[in-house]
């Protein structure tokens, strides 16, 4: 008995010594501080996404030895999705925590606190999901933009719109500065290029809960397309009501997403039928082509949640490997240093290799080319694989590929 | 009877701003050793809420007039100062007297119409109000940049000289509330809160005082809001949330309503317990609440009311005695 | 036609609102306080429905009363742990009487939406509808099946609801201490019990509309803000303590934003209500139906 325990603790210590080869040696961890919103009335549902890609990054940088030798830790502070409270938590992790920068920021409004403090403390600071354009044309040179951008997608609908050949357009747009932002890029560019079509865009309250009236008023004058701009849970009781009403997708109209919802895990739980034949601007779908790192990250995500990732999942696993490609090239954890790599360097991010432009406005310090697809759902409880992929990145759409319901 | 009633409530006045001048000595004397500035914002902010709960405990523990709108008043302020520097690029010394005379205004008109009626009536009604002037600054976009906030100049540039400007606010609100409640206003208010009937009966212009009282409150929480919009550059509409009403709601009461001293105590405490709560993780919040109900429930007359009956009251009875 | 199917979608509108609202304007009636965790009655009545039924896989029908039982369960706790001292100790603070109950019950709502998020999560959940059919017609109107139930249940509740308090024993209790707490207590009523009577139904009521619209509104632990916040623009609308009051306000109010929404302006929805406030007030301020406040 004496020996049968002697022998296991013996194997016990021999696991962990061998464990610990191939890890980061332990030494002082490099902090990175991440504010995001883990409790209302922030979008906890964003937050929660956004921190398991940011866990799943950092634990492969981790178990490939870290970052100059030293482990990767990240530090969470909950922003409730309130800008002065994320201004708090970003300044604790400056001051007190002592981070190399500062990541995680997904709601614009809290993201534009942020840069405020981080501007005045000189931190670099990596904008994981936050569309509004402000945040690009303060200029600020310690804030970095591997998300997506408002522009961005309103160009790659319009191309969509125009090439469906359809006649008339209502947008709905949430009463954020992402979704009316959105709408009016789109409706700009529309009227440059297509300026045939009939667009107009109606604002709804992102806290209502009930869309009848304006479902209503469409079911009496029917659009050709119905575009969303819109964000959970109000998206979503907006596409259910929209087909309860027989509106859209129907025969007479299409339902063309650009908020990317369909890729958040409790899509199709909350929609039901009413996302069947859905056409969605995507950022992730599997179908994409994407580097090794992407797809271990894609598996990695599976493996723990028994679901597929999505494109917050990307956006923050981008948001870490930059910070700690950075550090590798400027062999610095220093801000100043820091700054001056993500400035100048070209990076390998999980959705391919970009560079941040340094051109003034809009795209300043942006990935300028995220690579995007759009597909259409053809069946319900349909999983990614398995949509039609009508544009693939780079291409133009394919409109032969759409399917419209039979009434 | 009335001579020994007039020393009972200056006397309780008295000791009230004595505690509440020791307690911003020794906010004053704070940055002399406490260097983070993580930690003199914790304090800007409890200031801010400071100043807002000294407004709303004139309003609804002196007065007994239970407005729920105290948050919604100071976003207000806050967006007055901000507006006028981002449409019309006024300069700070303008827009931050605006963030007083413009919730004084609107607190006159709402007043008007809201303070003819009795209790529940005005609270549900300032509730209603403060969230529809919430919406309107959320969804008028092109005019105030709805959810993205609006920005707001900065004042200074150090940490240290905001905290004192504060501090100065705070200490400029406290006395002038020290001063208010010693005329015979101070007095009519309480009579109003403990007994509206008999105070009209008594020949006592209720309303008007009633009025008075409520464009005082709203000009400070106003105050409040505006200054807090140059410390952090930024206001948005979740500075008017019900949730920001209810914190004010709770560090008064968990300070002690109706006194000069509670607001101070009760913002202090509470806003520094929730940041030093952040390290408890994602349940900080739930903590939060439960304390802010055993507190409620057992600790009802605020901590000063405790401390008062331990003191004050001993003192009180041998002056009268003699 | 348009204007007809906005009139009938308002109606059904209003039809919830009203019952999140009688609930709220009972306990103004005879408390004459303001319960800030009402729409957290709501919520938890959807939680529970939504959990039980697509967690332990039971029919929808059987999840509904469970959901009631749980409103009932924390309307009683609330009145009997927190809001008893309010009025056990009557003399000593009159004037934190308003003061106590919106910091307890904020308290309580504070602690609801956080625990929920911590204990079931954050994600938006649908519950199961009581019936699946996505499109139903009715003559000229299209549906959902689900609905056309609850508006159903509804009409039921608040018919049960009023007949309950007109007629029955407990009703005409509850409405005597509604009108005068001392003299009913004179005449022998348990007025703390009628209290507590009061808040059982009102979580009763909040809870059920929770779980009739949890398969149209998507349930997160913050879902009960903004039907709380109509129920306190309805209750001064149509009057403090007046149930009929209530529910003609709520229909009312259901119209008016349908109609507004479109023909106005949509973002500006909730200012409909505000407007319809402030005139009120102005010209009728005990409300439409309610008895005269104490002016000055």
């Amino acid at each position: 008995m004496r020996q049968l325990r002697f022998v296991l603790a013996t194997a016990a210590a021999a696991m962990l010594g061998f464990s610990g080869v191939g890890h980061a040696a332990s030494q002082d961890p490099i902090l990175i501080g991440v504010s995001l919103t883990q409790s209302p009335p922030g979008s906890v549902v964003q937050g929660t996404e956004v921190k398991h890609g940011l866990d799943i990054m950092a634990k492969m940088i981790n178990d490939k030895g870290g970052v100059l030798g030293r482990p990767l830790k990240l530090l969470y502070e909950d922003d409730q999705g309130i800008p002065e409270k994320g201004r708090a938590a970003v300044e604790k992790l400056i001051t007190t925590n002592k981070v190399v920068a500062i990541a995680g920021g997904h709601q614009s409004s809290v993201c534009l606190a942020e840069i405020e403090v981080v501007h005045r403390y000189k931190v670099p600071y990596i904008d994981t999901n936050c569309w509004s354009d402000d945040i690009r044309t303060k200029g600020y040179p310690e804030v970095f933009n591997p998300a997506n951008y408002n522009t961005h997608v309103a160009t790659a609908m319009a191309e969509t719109i125009a090439a469906m050949k359809v006649k008339s357009v209502v947008a709905l747009a949430e009463n954020t500065d992402y979704g009316i932002g959105q709408a009016k890029v789109l409706g700009k560019l529309l009227a440059e290029h297509s300026p045939n079509i009939k667009y107009k865009y109606l604002t709804l309250d992102r806290a209502s809960k009930d869309f009848t009236p304006t479902v209503l008023a469409l079911r009496a004058d029917p659009p050709d397309m119905v575009a969303n701009m819109a964000l959970p849970p109000a998206a979503y009781i907006m596409m259910n009501q929209l087909y309860q009403q027989g509106v859209a997708p129907s025969k007479k109209t299409w339902f063309y997403d650009g908020g990317g919802i369909s890729d958040y895990p409790d899509f199709w739980q909350n929609v039901k039928d009413a996302g069947k034949y859905m056409i969605s601007f995507g950022l992730y779908h599997p179908g994409m082509p994407m580097p090794q790192i992407g797809k271990d990250v894609a598996k990695a995500y599976e493996d723990q949640f028994k679901h597929g990732p999505n494109r917050l999942t990307f956006q923050a696993a981008d948001s870490i490997l930059v910070i700690a490609q950075a550090i590798e090239m400027a062999k610095s954890t220093d801000h100043a240093a820091i700054i001056k790599a993500l400035q100048t360097g070209t990076f390998k991010g999980v959705r391919g290799e970009f560079k941040f432009s340094e051109k003034p406005g809009i795209t300043f310090q942006q990935w300028v080319d995220i690579p995007y697809v759009t597909y259409q759902i053809t069946a319900v409880d349909q999983p990614l694989a398995k949509t039609v992929l009508v544009q693939a990145p780079g291409q133009p759409i394919d409109v032969s590929k759409l399917q419209q319901p039979a009434n | 009877m009335v001579h020994e009633h007039s020393n009972l409530h200056s006397s309780k006045l008295r000791s009230e701003i004595r505690l509440s001048l020791a307690i911003l000595l020794l906010l004053a004397l704070v940055p002399l050793g406490v260097q983070s500035p993580y930690w003199l914002g914790v304090l800007i902010v409890s200031m801010y809420f400071a100043i807002v709960t000294s407004g709303w405990n004139l309003l609804a523990g002196c007065a007994g007039q239970f407005s729920l709108a105290p948050a919604p008043f100071a976003m207000l302020g806050g967006y007055a100062t901000g507006l006028f520097a981002y449409h019309l690029h006024a300069p700070l010394w303008i827009g931050l007297p605006t963030a007083i005379v413009i919730p004084a205004l609107v607190g006159l008109a709402l007043g008007r119409i809201v303070l003819r009626l009795s209790g529940v009536y005005l609270a549900l009604t300032t509730l209603s109000f403060g969230e529809i002037l919430r919406v309107v600054v959320y969804n008028s976009i092109d005019f105030t940049r709805g959810d993205q906030g609006l920005n707001v100049p900065g004042l200074v540039e150090s940490r240290v000289a905001y905290y004192y400007i504060f501090l100065a606010a705070l200490a400029a609100v406290v006395v002038l509330l020290y001063y208010l409640l010693r005329l015979p206003l101070g007095r009519f208010l309480q009579a109003i809160r403990d007994d509206e009937l008999g105070a009209a009966s008594r020949g006592i212009d209720v309303v008007r005082y009633k009025t008075v009282a409520f464009v005082i409150s709203c000009a400070i929480c106003g105050l409040g809001g505006g200054l807090y919009g140059t410390f952090a550059q930024l206001v948005s509409p979740e500075l008017g949330l019900i949730q920001s009403t209810g914190l004010v709601i709770a560090m008064a009461m968990i300070g002690g309503m109706g006194t000069l001293v509670g607001p101070l105590i009760g913002a202090l405490l509470v806003y520094t317990a929730s940041e030093l709560l952040r390290s408890v993780g994602n349940i900080q919040m739930i903590v939060f609440a439960v304390l802010v109900i055993v507190f409620a429930r057992f600790f009802q007359e605020g901590l000063w009311g405790l401390v008062r009956h331990v003191f004050v009251r001993p003192r009180a009875a041998r002056e009268t005695a003699s | 036609m348009l204007q007809l199917d906005l009139l009938v979608t308002g109606l059904i509108t209003g039809l919830y609102y009203a019952l999140m609202a009688v609930g709220l304007t009972m306990i103004f009636g005879i408390l004459k306080i303001v319960n800030f965790a009402h729409g957290e009655f709501y919520m938890i009545g959807a939680y529970t429905y939504t959990l039980i039924a697509v967690g332990l896989g039971v029919s929808p029908w059987l999840a509904l009363p469970v959901a009631a039982v749980a409103g009932a369960f924390i309307g009683w706790a609330t009145e009997r742990l927190l809001m008893r001292p309010m009025y056990s100790g009557y003399g000593s603070w009159r004037f934190m009487k308003d003061e106590y109950a919106v910091v307890v019950t904020f308290g309580l709502s504070l602690l609801l939406i956080n625990l929920v998020n911590r204990i079931v999560g954050p994600y938006p959940m649908l519950g199961p509808a009581l019936w699946d059919a996505q499109r139903v017609a009715i003559g000229p109107f299209l549906m959902s099946g689900q609905k056309l139930i609850t508006s159903g249940l509804a009409i039921l509740l608040l018919v049960g609801l009023a007949l309950f308090i007109k007629y029955s024993l407990w009703g005409r209790q509850i409405q005597a201490v509604a009108q005068n707490r001392f003299g009913a207590s004179i005449a022998g009523i348990n007025s703390a019990r009628a209290s507590n009577l009061v808040f059982v139904a009102s979580g009763v009521l909040a809870a059920t509309s929770g779980a009739l619209l949890a398969p149209v509104i998507n349930l997160d632990p913050a879902v009960g803000i903004f039907p709380a916040v109509k129920s306190y623009v309805i209750v001064v609308i149509g009057g403090m303590g007046s149930i009929p009051g209530s529910i003609f306000a709520a229909l009312l109010l259901g119209v008016i934003e349908s109609f507004g929404a479109v023909y106005l302006s949509y973002s500006y929805r909730d200012a409909y209500g505000l407007i319809l406030l402030i005139l009120i007030l102005v010209f009728r301020p005990q409300g439409l139906f309610g008895e005269r406040a104490r002016e000055v």
